[in-house]
């Protein structure tokens, strides 16, 4: 009898224990969780009369964008429809639904979550078998001015190039410069010593310097503005000539000056010449006859002269 | 017509009449073989003769100007040099964002190196009066040409933006100057019947070059960027010396006109019955003239005893207040369609209309002003042409959309056009051309003041009011006033001056007879001579 107990007794020390022991046991570690409701959220809705819209989004940050598609239909309402969603020309999977005609309206929508760079792009929200469709073209705030003339600069001088973000537009976090490597774009950073180049930030201007050029330094050249979903760029070409450049037209239009100059002085002194020695026959005949008629005015112009 | 006729026996007693008194000089002399007699004509410039030439005309040149022939040229010459004087500081402003970019200056800054070519440009009048009246207009102008030309080139190596205002500014400016006071000055030298056609003509420059000199300058800032752009502008106003080579001197090719046929008799008493009119001003005012002696060595360059000739005065006065409000309505035209909502190159468009129409205006102006009912009475043409450009500019505002901006481009190019042909020519009417220079100097330094301060004043009323209805009001107002004076004073000014010559005439033809008189008597009883 007293085995029973102590059995018993045994038993349920066990039990306390294991359950301890249970408790202690490390178990495998639960996955991380990914924050998809931490995302800011937005949504851009578009009613659509016609056949096609185009609608542009700007966006700064990383959002869970919902798109709202609402069609009024066509002459046949059916009371359902086919309707899927389209990523830059690539249908999205699962996307396809069948909608509803709701007070005579269809109405499709989709929650997107937009993260980074390639998030972006035209989405498109299609109706039927391509009977309607509705284009949402997301994309970051982009350059407006971009100069398509060359800046041209000069061997030993330094260049500058700038880019700027319209007032409009909200202003980027920084500002990038790259320049084309081929088909590449490496990143320019400032060197403190020796300075080559030097890039000067202003909330929405950005001014990239480069000293002591190089023909090598020519080329096309790209600011990208920071935000953050993505970088916007923006191109601008630096030419870097020599002085003889401008030193050929130059020399061209002072040899035309010199020549002018000397034609027309040339002219006026064979001109006179002629004149001289024509004219000295002429003036001793006038003379002898109109020396009254002559002499009067041009002394008394002489006399007027000097009294004033 | 008034004709004296003195007898003189003897050809000693024709030269001390000629030599001695002063009205007979001006008159025609024809002296008859046979009858031993002298005739002494003098034409007086009043009503009943009719003249051609306005009262106030003097020339006092020494010559006869030859209205033409080598004239011509010297006219081309004269439209290249005010071409590029007027011009070239307007067609620099393209270069400005970029320059702006490279030395990283604010707009401000570089707005100021057109203040200071402009404030260069107008206060160099005087130096190069002074100069054109010591040289000559050849050798100003070539010098001119030449400064500008080391000015653009020293300023294609600049580094800082001080740099620039030194060689393009003051170096620039000073160098325009001296390119515009002697081709104004050198056109009253070669005419005097065709002169507001040549003076209109030579005004066409600026209009032209600007015109010529905006796309090119568009071109060669893609090509080469502004260094390079400096340095070929440096050479292209070189030009100007090829301008200067053309103003040859009036005196040292032609030989004196010889009255020999019937027409230029005619233009030769004209001639001399205007300078009798000037003439009898000097003696009335004699005093005056002793007194301008004594100022001495500053008279000797620059005549500063206009600042008491009546019309001088007039003039001075109604331009000082109308360049207040000249250049304004021109600075601000695009900005002003851009604020009515119109895109940038329509607004663009707009200034060149009003360019072209600018353009063919000058001239045809010129040639009005030539017309025989028009030119003796030039000054009320003026005073009309300043009060259009007031009254168009006090309707601007009222014309609706894009149609009613070109309608008023066209109009003001009209009003612009009228004041700028004659603007040089009522001065050279009103003091002659041989105290042309000194006046244009003179009024050139002073009217600086206006041109520099008008349109920043301008700016400030848009500013404030921040609408440019009241800027246009204002502009309007400040030349219709000039206009009305001008027309008033002109009234006046034209009555006084024919009295003067009515006075003139008689007074001249008293010391005449005396000094005649007195000859005769003491020449009574000496034999006469016979001319072989």
């Amino acid at each position: 009898m007293s085995a029973s107990w102590k059995q018993i007794l045994f038993q349920i020390l066990l039990l306390v224990s294991c359950r301890y022991i249970n408790t202690k046991t490390p178990g495998p570690t639960p996955p991380p969780l990914v924050p998809i409701t931490s995302l800011p959220t937005d949504e851009r809705s578009v009613i659509l009369e016609g056949e096609s819209h185009t609608e542009k989004v700007e966006l700064l940050n990383p959002v869970n964008l919902a798109l709202a598609c609402t069609w009024t239909g066509n002459q046949n309402k059916q009371p359902n429809i086919t309707g899927f969603w389209r990523k830059d020309g690539d249908e999205v999977e699962n996307s396809q639904v069948t909608v509803q005609l709701e007070g005579d309206q269809y109405k499709l929508k989709r929650v997107f979550s937009i993260v980074s760079e390639e998030s972006l792009g035209s989405y498109s929200c299609v109706f039927g078998s391509e009977e309607a469709k509705i284009e949402f073209v997301l994309a970051a705030p982009q350059i407006g001015e971009v100069r398509d003339k060359p800046i041209v600069s000069y061997v030993g001088d330094s260049g500058v190039i700038a880019c700027k973000m319209d007032e409009t537009k909200p202003k980027p976090i920084t500002w990038n410069w790259y320049k084309a490597n081929g088909t590449d774009k490496e990143q320019i950073f400032a060197v403190a010593e020796p300075p080559r180049h030097v890039i000067k930030n202003e909330e929405r201007k950005t001014k990239l310097v480069v000293y002591n050029l190089t023909e090598a330094d020519g080329g096309l050249y790209y600011c990208g503005a920071v935000y953050a979903i993505s970088t916007t760029m923006s191109h601008v070409e630096l030419k870097v000539i020599s002085f003889q450049e401008p030193l050929k037209p130059f020399i061209a239009i002072l040899i035309e000056v010199i020549v002018l100059v000397a034609g027309i002085l040339l002219y006026e002194r064979c001109q006179s010449k002629k004149d001289y020695t024509a004219g000295n026959g002429t003036i001793e005949q006038t003379n002898t006859m109109t020396q009254g008629e002559n002499n009067g005015p041009e002394e008394g112009s002489s006399v007027r002269q000097r009294k004033v | 017509m008034v004709t004296c006729i003195w007898h003189a026996s003897t050809r000693d007693e024709i030269k001390g009449l000629k030599a001695g008194s002063s009205c007979c000089e001006a008159a025609t002399a024809s002296y008859n073989n046979k009858a031993h007699s002298l005739t002494i004509t003098v034409s007086g410039n009043i009503r009943a003769g009719g003249s051609n030439m306005p009262p106030s005309a003097a020339t006092k040149v020494g010559h006869t100007p030859p209205d033409g022939g080598w004239g011509w040229a010297v006219v081309f010459g004269s439209f290249i040099s005010i071409g590029f004087s007027y011009a070239f500081p307007k067609s620099l402003t393209i270069y400005f964002k970029e320059i702006q970019e490279y030395f990283s200056v604010s707009y401000s800054e570089i707005a100021w190196l057109s203040s200071v070519m402009l404030a260069s440009m107008y206060a160099g009048g005087p130096v190069s009066s002074v100069l054109v009246n010591r040289f000559g207009s050849r050798p100003v102008v070539m010098v001119g040409g030449l400064m500008v030309s080391a000015g653009m080139v020293l300023a294609s190596f600049g580094q800082t933006i001080m740099h620039l205002y030194l060689c393009v500014g003051v170096i620039g400016g000073l160098g325009l100057a001296l390119n515009l006071q002697p081709a104004l000055t050198i056109i009253g030298t070669y005419f005097k019947v065709k002169r507001p056609m040549a003076n209109g003509l030579a005004m066409a420059g600026s209009p032209v070059i600007l015109f010529t000199l905006a796309p090119l300058n568009q071109f060669l800032f893609d090509s080469f960027g502004w260094r390079g752009s400096f340095l070929i502008l440096g050479a292209i106003v070189l030009n100007c010396c090829v301008a200067g080579a053309l103003m040859r001197p009036v005196n040292s090719n032609t030989q004196p006109k010889i009255e020999l046929p019937e027409r230029n008799r005619a233009a030769a008493v004209e001639a001399a019955a205007s300078d009798t009119s000037e003439q009898s001003a000097d003696l009335l005012t004699g005093e005056n003239q002793d007194e301008s002696k004594r100022q001495g060595c500053l008279h000797t360059f620059i005549d500063l005893s206009l600042f008491k000739h009546r019309g001088f005065l007039i003039y001075l006065i109604g331009n000082v207040v109308m360049f207040f409000g000249f250049f304004a309505p021109v600075v601000f035209m695009a900005p002003y369609a851009k604020h009515q909502g119109i895109d940038e190159y329509s607004a663009a468009f707009l200034l060149s209309i009003f360019a072209l129409v600018d353009m063919f205006v000058r001239p045809a102006t010129g040639f009005i002003g030539n017309t025989k009912w028009i030119r003796p009475r030039i000054q009320y043409f003026f005073s009309f042409a300043v009060s259009f450009n007031g009254v168009c500019h006090l309707l601007c505002p009222l014309l609706p959309g894009y149609t009613g901006l070109v309608v008023y481009a066209v109009i003001f190019g009209f009003g612009f056009g009228m004041v700028c042909a004659l603007l040089f020519e009522v001065l050279m009417d009103l003091v002659g051309a041989h105290r042309f220079s000194s006046a244009v100097g003179l009024v050139t330094i002073i009217e600086c003041g206006p041109v520099l301060l008008g349109p920043p004043l301008s700016g400030a009323l848009v500013d404030i009011y921040g609408e440019y209805k009241y800027m246009y009001y204002a502009c309007g107002v400040i030349m219709l006033v000039p206009g009305i004076y001008f027309f008033i004073m002109h009234y006046f000014n034209y009555k006084k001056l024919d009295e003067e010559q009515r006075q003139s005439v008689a007074v001249g033809l008293r010391p005449c007879e005396e000094a005649v008189k007195l000859k005769m008597s003491q020449d009574g009883n000496s034999a006469h001579e016979t001319d072989g």
